[in-house]
């Protein structure tokens, strides 16, 4: 019997939402492996984790909390340390991280002690004669790998918003144990807020993007006050007509040849559609289009698409917006 | 309309400079400069570092080329004739050379909108013994080569100006990097280099803007201007083989104009494709690339294309002067000119590579002989215009001297003429037909005619400007200066004529104002034939072809 | 400083992904290939702290078949000082293989610093620089977009959700480089001559088969045309649900 060790990760003594995407992954591979595998949730930090209820809800047999002074921010070698000897200690069958950036960061160090190789960023993960295999994509997203893993454990980091979290109830009995050890000798200071200012359209997880559609470069504000209604998740992009128009600025620009953006919600206002905007964001995971022409190529990408008028549309979209996050 | 009044003339005063102009980070001494690594650059390259070889001499040869890589400018038909290969690398076969197929079959078409009718192919078209390949596979190979004798190759280095010393090229200095829209430098801002050389071989290809001023500056003529046809090219899988190079005359290019297409088999399902049209036709609103997307339309290229995937899009101009659009001289006091910047190209039978490589290795021998004595002098160096015209590139030019010209009259009248002077070895009719630039032939305005595209567009088997651009690989950085030098006050007619002109979208026409987008600009060269001048920008801008 | 910065060849990100016939890997026919992008952070920042600290030298180290050699050739055009390929046909998918290579040729030779970019292009791992840093037994950091580096201790930035983490570490120490962190130099023309004479050494190198099988390398489903919702505001609740219930992504 293997089973499967959910890493989990907090952030000011609170479960970050993505850990629910993790056990999900790791529930899902548990009931692959068969035999009754059972998913042992684990949290690092210096005392206990608010949320840590919550992970039975999404698949956790266990959740355990390891505390330690130094843990309350990441330690990146006190983590490693005490994750590789929990993983040694244990009979699991698999290691599963976020592939955030902390988990990105500390999956390797644990492979590595281990000497298991990592399979990084995975979109779906299965079991085929005993064995774990994960489909992740490569060449930017323009290929999907598989690969199987030779011997136990096998260590996953799965890409965030990909294994959504699925109500799978399990017993999720909470454990707490202190652990030793030094944080290491990386030690994180502080962690700062992010630059103030505008969200960066490359990294918005929500793009709201506009076109020569919009006519006059005063009627941005219509995409500005769309883009205010995501609660500061929402950056606001532009076509290339309309940034060598100088109406938008360049750091908006979208679309750009070579420039690529894979927001999880792109919203495209008044754009027609050409190759050279679609690459710029055709790997985002969905896409809206508005458009008063019901030919516009968009709507050939477009999972949603809504044909009328943007200047009435789209401030009837901010409301409904508004209203979900009121 | 006539172009030429709204053509600003060369910037002479950009491109030759002075030896010791202020402006330049460092400077670079070489025996030999090679501009542009196309088939005439690399194979001048070669020959000259395979006498050097020979005596085992030292030779610093360094080549400028102003794609990010090799090959990534180059674009042909192209069926090669292979002499030029076998001269330069004589221990080579065939079979080692970069090319696809031999040619089998061939076929000459006469199109109308609905039909093809097969003709019978002109003799001077027949490609027996010749090969089908891609000009950029035939450019990679050439440079590994190349760089494999020693020779330094520098891509990402465009040749901005001449440098001169009294009636004498020096040199030239590249391009600076790393400016924005208004000309001020980035964080990775690199200053423009000086390259000083013995003798400066000037090897641009098409409507070379070095070329261009150095003949203007020495004053140095032809009996005719060049003129100029502009090829739009794409490449497609196929699921259907294609066995044949197919050429065909007619639809759709109107009667007033001069044009054909091209089909090659590169591999039996992957095809190479084009249409070219003189850039002399009557019709303001003549679109090539929106021409070529109503061709593919026609049975005998849909049965091909159907199912399959454009893969690549690309344009260029063609030199199509002949024999007396050549230069009265290609040699200068420390320069020669070679290639497709002399005019090497012959219309007839659609060649012009093996006459590129071939000037390339006579000029190196001129410049290797002229090197060894100290002497880079114009009386030296004339040995490399012996050369050419003593050899079978002046020979056959001669042979087709009126040929295009004839078509000058049209379609009917020249195709007359044509067969006459075919049937007669040119002789007949003789004479010298004279012939305008481009730029000042008129052109008759349709009224109220808006440029836009002639066939919507459908993403599978046509394609607008913008996204034709994106398959040509060009990612070229948006906030680079602008490199395209316009009129002043161009008039909304002149405007909708550049719009439909440039094959990749760099005119609009924008409320009856011209509008530029230069990051489009796949320097075909059409706009400096025909409206705002051309000239070099940064490194590694323009298209990424991989097989044209 | 002694910098080592290990480097990757990569196909350009242009590239359009053919399989080849094996179902396993890329079409290599007509593929160009560059200096894999986050390795170019990497060599800069060698060269800046290089340059800062006024002595010492920057090594490329790169594991790959021959062709490598040429993007050896690119970083030391860029100024690195000498190159090392550890030459390999096959570079394996299982990024500890590649890590035990790099660290067996970086071990015990006193690098201050070793620089990796964060990732590769063309796989996404994102694993060999810690990687390596563990068998070394060293300190590291990843997707570092600021650094500094004064009296044999650095300060690093990275960005993580919704902040930026700022780390303190001893030197010597293992790196990996994100955008942002430096704006790398082209080559000049000079450094591209000089490059030719800097020497390259070629040590053939036999990674082990790692414990991770490639199955296949397929092309992704093409994307499907989806659903026009409806027209004008009268669609946009319909909209919405959809976005929430069905896409998820409210």
């Amino acid at each position: 019997m293997s089973n499967v060790l959910a890493v989990l990760e907090q952030r000011d003594g609170a479960i970050r939402k993505v850990s629910h995407e993790v056990v999900t992954g790791a529930r899902r591979l548990a009931d692959a492996l068969g035999g009754g595998a059972s998913v042992d949730a684990l949290v690092l930090a210096a005392g206990p984790v608010r949320g840590a209820d919550q992970l039975g809800g999404v698949g956790a047999d266990k959740v355990i909390t390891l505390t330690n002074a130094a843990f309350g921010m990441y330690a990146p070698e006190g983590y490693a340390r005490a994750l590789a000897d929990r993983v040694s200690t244990g009979a699991y069958g698999a290691v599963v991280f976020a592939a955030s950036a902390t988990g990105k960061d500390v999956a390797p160090r644990v492979a590595a002690r281990l000497g298991r190789p990592l399979v990084q960023d995975i979109t779906d993960v299965s079991v085929a004669g005993g064995a774990v295999i994960a489909i992740r994509p490569v060449y930017a997203g323009k290929a999907l790998l598989t690969v199987r893993v030779a011997g136990s454990p096998a260590v996953l980091s799965l890409r965030p918003n990909v294994f959504t979290p699925v109500q799978r109830p399990r017993a999720g009995t909470q454990e707490s144990a202190a652990v030793d050890g030094s944080p290491g000798r990386v030690v994180v200071k502080q962690i700062k807020a992010a630059p103030a200012g505008m969200l960066d359209v490359a990294e918005a997880s929500i793009v709201v993007s506009g076109g020569r559609g919009l006519k006059d470069p005063a009627n941005f504000k219509v995409l500005e006050e769309l883009a205010a209604a995501f609660a500061g998740r929402a950056a606001v992009g532009a076509s290339r007509a309309v940034v060598d128009a100088g109406w938008r600025p360049h750091a908006d620009q979208v679309g750009q040849t070579g420039k690529t953006v894979s927001p999880t919600l792109y919203v495209a206002v008044g754009i027609s559609g050409a190759i050279q905007h679609l690459a710029g964001m055709r790997t985002s995971k969905v896409i809206v289009a508005i458009n008063k022409d019901k030919d516009a190529p968009i709507f050939k990408v477009a999972d949603y698409g809504i044909v009328g008028d943007l200047f009435e549309v789209v401030p009837r979209l901010t409301e409904e917006i508004r209203k979900l996050h009121g | 309309m006539i172009p030429a009044a709204y053509q600003p003339p060369l910037p002479l005063d950009r491109l030759v400079l002075p030896v010791g102009a202020p402006g330049a980070g460092d400077r670079m001494d070489l025996d030999v400069l090679i501009v542009g690594a196309g088939p005439a650059g690399l194979a001048c390259a070669i020959e000259l570092a395979h006498l050097a070889q020979r005596e085992r001499a030292d030779l610093n040869i360094g080549v400028l080329e102003k794609a990010e890589a090799l090959g990534e400018h180059s674009l042909s038909g192209a069926v090669v004739h292979p002499r030029a290969f076998r001269d330069l690398f004589p221990d080579l076969k065939d079979a080692d050379f970069p090319f696809h197929a031999p040619v089998q079959k061939e076929r000459v078409a006469l199109l109308t909108s609905r039909w093809a009718f097969t003709l019978p192919t002109p003799p001077t078209m027949h490609n027996a013994g010749h090969y089908v390949a891609s000009l950029c596979e035939i450019v990679r190979w050439l440079g590994e080569r190349a760089a494999a004798l020693g020779v330094n190759l520098f891509t990402g280095f465009p040749a901005a100006s001449l440098l001169v010393e009294e009636g004498r090229v020096a040199g030239v200095r590249t391009a600076a990097t790393g400016l924005d829209r208004e000309g001020r430098s980035l964080a990775n801002y690199m200053a423009p280099n000086d390259l000083i050389a013995g003798v400066t071989a000037l090897a641009e290809g098409t409507r070379g803007s070095l070329s261009q001023a150095w003949l203007e500056w020495q004053g140095v003529t032809s009996e005719n201007p060049q003129i100029f046809a502009l090829g739009v090219k794409e490449i497609w899988e196929t699921r259907r083989p294609l066995d044949t190079i197919v050429h065909t005359l007619g639809w759709p290019v109107p009667t007033d104009a001069f044009g054909g297409s091209f089909m090659y088999p590169l591999e039996p399902n992957l095809v190479a494709l084009g249409l070219v049209v003189g850039l002399d036709y009557r019709d303001a609103a003549l679109d090539v690339h929106a021409l070529l997307q109503r061709m593919k339309r026609h049975p005998l290229f849909l049965q091909y294309l159907e199912g399959g995937a454009m893969v690549e899009w690309g344009a260029k101009t063609i030199p199509e002067g002949g024999y007396y659009a050549v230069p009265a001289r290609r040699s200068g006091d420390g320069v020669v000119v070679l290639g497709d910047s002399a005019g090497f190209v012959d219309v007839p039978s659609l060649k012009g590579i093996h006459y590129a490589m071939q000037s390339g290795m006579f000029a190196a021998r001129a410049i290797y002989a002229g090197l060894k004595e100290g002497d880079a002098s114009a009386a030296r160096l004339a040995e490399y215009d012996r050369l050419v015209n003593a050899s079978f590139i002046m020979r056959d030019l001669y042979r087709t001297r009126n040929m295009r010209l004839a078509f000058k009259d049209g379609f009917y009248v020249g195709g007359l003429k044509a067969a006459l002077m075919t049937l007669t070895g040119g002789r007949f009719p003789g004479g010298k037909i004279a012939t305008e630039s481009d730029a000042t032939v008129a052109r008759r305005i349709t009224p109220g005619l808006r440029p836009g595209s002639v066939v919507t567009p459908d993403g599978r088997l046509t394609f607008s400007k913008v996204d034709a651009v994106f398959k040509s690989g060009n990612a070229t950085r948006d906030t680079i200066p602008i490199h395209l030098v316009v009129g002043e006050d161009v008039p909304a007619e002149a405007a909708g004529f550049y719009a439909r002109m440039c094959p990749a979208g760099v005119y609009e026409v924008a409320q009856g104002t011209l509008h530029v987008n230069a990051p489009n600009c796949v320097d075909c060269k059409a706009t400096d034939v025909l409206g705002p001048r051309w000239t070099p920008r940064e490194g590694g801008s323009g298209p990424k072809y991989k097989r044209m | 400083m002694k910098i080592a910065v290990c480097i990757k060849r990569v196909p350009d990100s242009e590239t359009r992904v053919k399989i080849a016939s094996d179902g396993k890997s890329l079409d290599e026919a007509g593929v160009k290939f560059i200096l894999n992008p986050y390795d170019e952070f990497a060599v800069e920042e060698g060269l800046r702290l290089k340059e800062k600290a006024g002595t010492g030298e920057v090594v490329v180290i790169a594991v790959g078949p021959a062709a490598a050699q040429e993007t050896i050739r690119t970083a030391l055009a860029m100024g690195a000082d000498r190159g090392v390929l550890l030459q390999s046909d096959r570079v394996p998918v299982d990024g500890l293989e590649v890590a035990k290579v790099l660290a067996a040729e970086l071990k015990g030779a006193g690098f201050d610093l070793i620089l990796f970019g964060k990732m590769a292009i063309d796989d996404y791992n994102h694993q060999v620089g810690p990687m390596v840093a563990e068998l070394l037994e060293l300190p590291c950091v990843t997707t570092v977009t600021h650094l500094e580096i004064a009296g044999g201790k650095g300060t690093a930035e990275r960005e993580i959700e919704g902040g930026v983490e700022v780390v303190e570490f001893p030197l010597p120490a293992v790196l990996t480089t994100d955008k942002g962190l430096n704006e790398p130099r082209y080559p000049a023309l000079k450094g591209i001559m000089a490059a030719k004479k800097k020497p390259l050494e070629i040590k053939p190198t036999a990674p082990g088969p790692g414990a991770l099988e490639i199955l296949s390398l397929t092309l992704p489903a093409e994307r499907q045309a989806g659903k026009i919702v409806g027209e004008g505001s009268a669609a946009v609740a319909e909209l919405v649900r959809l976005l929430r219930e069905e896409a998820k992504v409210l």
